[in-house]
């Protein structure tokens, strides 16, 4: 689904990321997990295409296509979804009423027909109800005064109504507690399927015991220096990331 | 050149004197009110007006309105429908029709409130020593030259009097029509004195319109707030495009009395609303919020003073402006804190959205603090749409256009949403908002 070849991607003239390979199949959840500044979020950004992101070197592509040659409402229309670390507010945006606008973008897209606002209701109500948000989530504005964590439940909210086929998911677990973790995982685990693929963002080890990973890649530097199955994941929680630094 | 200019300037202010002279031979006003019109006219000429860098029209140009000349309207009859079709709903049986200054009873509708409100005109309100001492207070410390002139041409004005412990129920719409004129232009003074007794309530809804253009409405409303009482209002300005439109809101709030004033602007010629708030008393609270959609040559300036002059008094403002093709908009406001006014919190918010690039946006955000135990925050903005915004949309699969559509249209309806009265916005959103798709 998605070849990801030496990616060499930065901001604002210093490069972040120098040099990532992954390989993503249908039905896989891969974690990369890191500190800090390791590049992870960069990554997070470049595949969904941010205009300050600028990539410099290697390839990145997706069911066949170029994907640094597609725009990025093109590529969410394509099924590449971000979960946002920071979700913005936009204060006057009926969250509801958008929630619908992007559903119905890709219901054009793939030629169906657009849902007014009482069908797209059922689909809401059930989707919200999965994430145990309460009823006056719809009728705000979008992510405007939500707290850290009912912005992530919106997050998830939006890929359990757009069903993506590659979900990036940024930090997804950071300010959540552990119910709110723990609703969100549930969630997250209804919507991963044979057919889709999710790429987990983490720094911590604590995610990965709610959404089981196939994969587990540790980025240090720009670079992804280890990457094993979901036991690596406990190896990292045990020793942190010192041991792993890149060797050149 | 100065001469000329002077000389254009005497000329102007001889020609309003000539005209107050008129109207007050011509139109009589009552016995009551001649001397607040004199006293008025008195202040204008000692104000003059506003020469090019007069600090109170830093960025209005009131140059082609000061030489234009203009006579008082005459009688035009304005068909029900027009009124109708400008009256909103939650006000279909409580709205007053002022028409170019008078108060017009057959087009008005005040049923649903009759009984909760007292409609006294200013003429018999004078006899009440608080109002009186109130009036020529004003005009003893009146510094916009364009209230005088209110002022000095009232022929009627009403005082819209809410008892203590009184609550309207309904809002109550004034409705300002301007008739305007085919040729020549005209100019109109209307004057609205709103009180509010002890823990009143009361809500209000003020729409400015025109029949047609060519005219100059120049407006002065004055609300005086008791002890605990509150006051919600939203002011729509929809004048002609083809008229100047000049207002002053002025404010003046007792202990624990709470204002929230919501305005929504079209723009025209020159629109310029001066907002004068004073909260007088402990725990006074004011939010201001206020938005304007221009396109084409269309102008709104805003020019706001609120005095905190007491203790624990707070006071919230956000403006909004979204300037397109060759609009101006303005905002010059001052919070002045006054020496013994700890503890009051003060936050001034102004928001500009450039549609392009032959759009101008000033801002004089500016604090006045006299007290050292206060928190007091302002800031402004100028730019274009958020990238980030933009670019979270775009990755929902909503395309650039689409996208830049509903930030722009969020960016207003931010402030729309603030407003109490439904018929409002759902207007607003099919009016003002609607200017964004031009």
């Amino acid at each position: 689904m998605l070849e990801v070849k030496d990616l060499r991607a930065g901001f604002e003239g210093s490069e972040i990321i120098k040099g990532i390979s992954l390989s993503i199949k249908a039905g896989e959840v891969h974690a990369i997990m890191g500190p800090n500044g390791s590049g992870k979020s960069t990554l997070a950004k470049v595949l969904a295409g941010h205009p300050s992101y600028e990539v410099t070197g290697g390839e990145v592509i997706y069911n066949g296509e170029n994907l640094l040659e597609i725009e990025p409402e093109q590529r969410a229309l394509k099924g590449i979804f971000m979960g946002f670390q920071y979700p913005v507010e936009i204060p006057g945006v009926n969250n509801a009423e958008f929630l619908r606008m992007a559903y119905n973008a890709r219901q054009i897209n793939e030629g169906k027909e657009e849902l007014d606002p009482l069908d797209f209701d059922d689909i809401l109500t059930e989707k919200m109800k999965m994430l145990s948000m309460e009823k006056k989530y719809r009728e705000r504005n979008l992510n405007d005064g939500f707290s850290g964590g009912e912005k992530k439940k919106n997050e998830i909210l939006q890929m359990a109504i757009l069903q993506p086929k590659l979900a990036v998911l940024d930090e997804t677990d950071s300010g959540l507690d552990i119910d709110a973790l723990r609703v969100v995982s549930d969630g997250v685990n209804k919507i991963k399927s044979a057919d889709n693929a999710l790429i987990l963002i983490t720094h911590y080890q604590r995610l990965l015991e709610y959404i089981q990973p196939d994969y587990v890649h540790v980025l240090s530097q720009g670079i992804i220096v280890k990457s094993g199955e979901k036991d690596l994941a406990l190896e990292l929680e045990a020793q942190g990331y010192d041991w792993l630094t890149p060797t050149n | 050149m100065t001469t000329t200019l002077v000389d254009a300037s005497d000329q102007a202010e001889s020609a309003l004197l000539n005209l107050h002279k008129k109207f007050m031979s011509g139109n009589r006003p009552p016995e009551a009110l001649v001397p607040l019109n004199e006293a008025a006219i008195q202040r204008f000429e000692l104000l003059k007006f506003p020469h090019r860098k007069h600090e109170m029209y830093t960025f209005v140009n009131t140059k082609e309105l000061v030489s234009t000349v203009f006579n008082l309207p005459g009688e035009t009859v304005v068909s029900k429908d027009f009124i109708k079709s400008h009256v909103y709903p939650e006000c279909e049986s409580s709205y007053l029709v002022v028409v170019d200054g008078i108060l017009n009873e057959d087009l008005s509708d005040n049923s649903a409130i009759q009984s909760s409100i007292n409609l006294v005109p200013l003429k018999d309100a004078v006899d009440q020593p608080e109002i009186k001492e109130y009036l020529a207070d004003t005009i003893e410390k009146e510094n916009d030259v364009f209230s005088a002139i209110n002022t000095a041409f009232i022929s009627q004005g009403t005082l819209i009097d809410v008892a203590a412990k009184k609550q309207v129920e309904a809002p109550l719409q004034i409705l300002h029509v301007s008739t305007g004129s085919a040729s020549g232009n005209v100019t109109s003074h209307p004057r609205i004195l709103v009180r509010l007794g002890e823990l009143a309530e009361f809500k209000m809804i003020v729409k400015y319109v025109g029949v047609q253009g060519n005219y100059f409405v120049n407006s002065v409303m004055d609300i005086l707030v008791g002890e605990q009482a509150g006051v919600t209002f939203s002011q729509v300005q929809e004048d002609a495009t083809d008229a100047w439109h000049y207002s002053k809101t002025r404010v003046q709030q007792g202990r624990n009395s709470r204002v929230k004033a919501v305005n929504a602007f079209f723009g025209n010629k020159i629109t310029r609303h001066h907002f004068e708030a004073h909260l007088k008393d402990v725990g006074a609270e004011l939010l201001l919020n206020s938005v304007s959609i221009l396109n084409d040559a269309e102008q709104v300036h805003h020019f706001v003073r609120i005095h905190h002059e007491a203790p624990h008094t707070n006071s919230t403002q956000n403006f909004k402006n979204i300037v397109n093709d060759k609009s101006r908009s303005s905002v010059d406001g001052t919070v002045i804190v006054n020496q013994g006014a700890q503890q009051i919190f003060s936050d001034q918010l102004i928001n500009n959205l450039m549609l392009s690039d032959n759009a101008h946006a000033d801002n004089k955000p500016n604090l006045m603090i006299f007290a050292d135990d206060v928190k007091c925050t302002h800031g402004a903005t100028v730019g274009q749409l958020d990238e980030n915004q933009l670019f979270y949309l775009k990755t929902r699969g909503l395309s650039e256009k689409v996208a830049k559509e509903l930030l722009t249209k969020s960016f207003a309806e931010s402030i729309v949403q603030t407003i109490d009265f439904p018929g409002v916005v759902d207007y607003l959103e099919n009016t003002l908002l609607k200017k964004l798709e031009a």
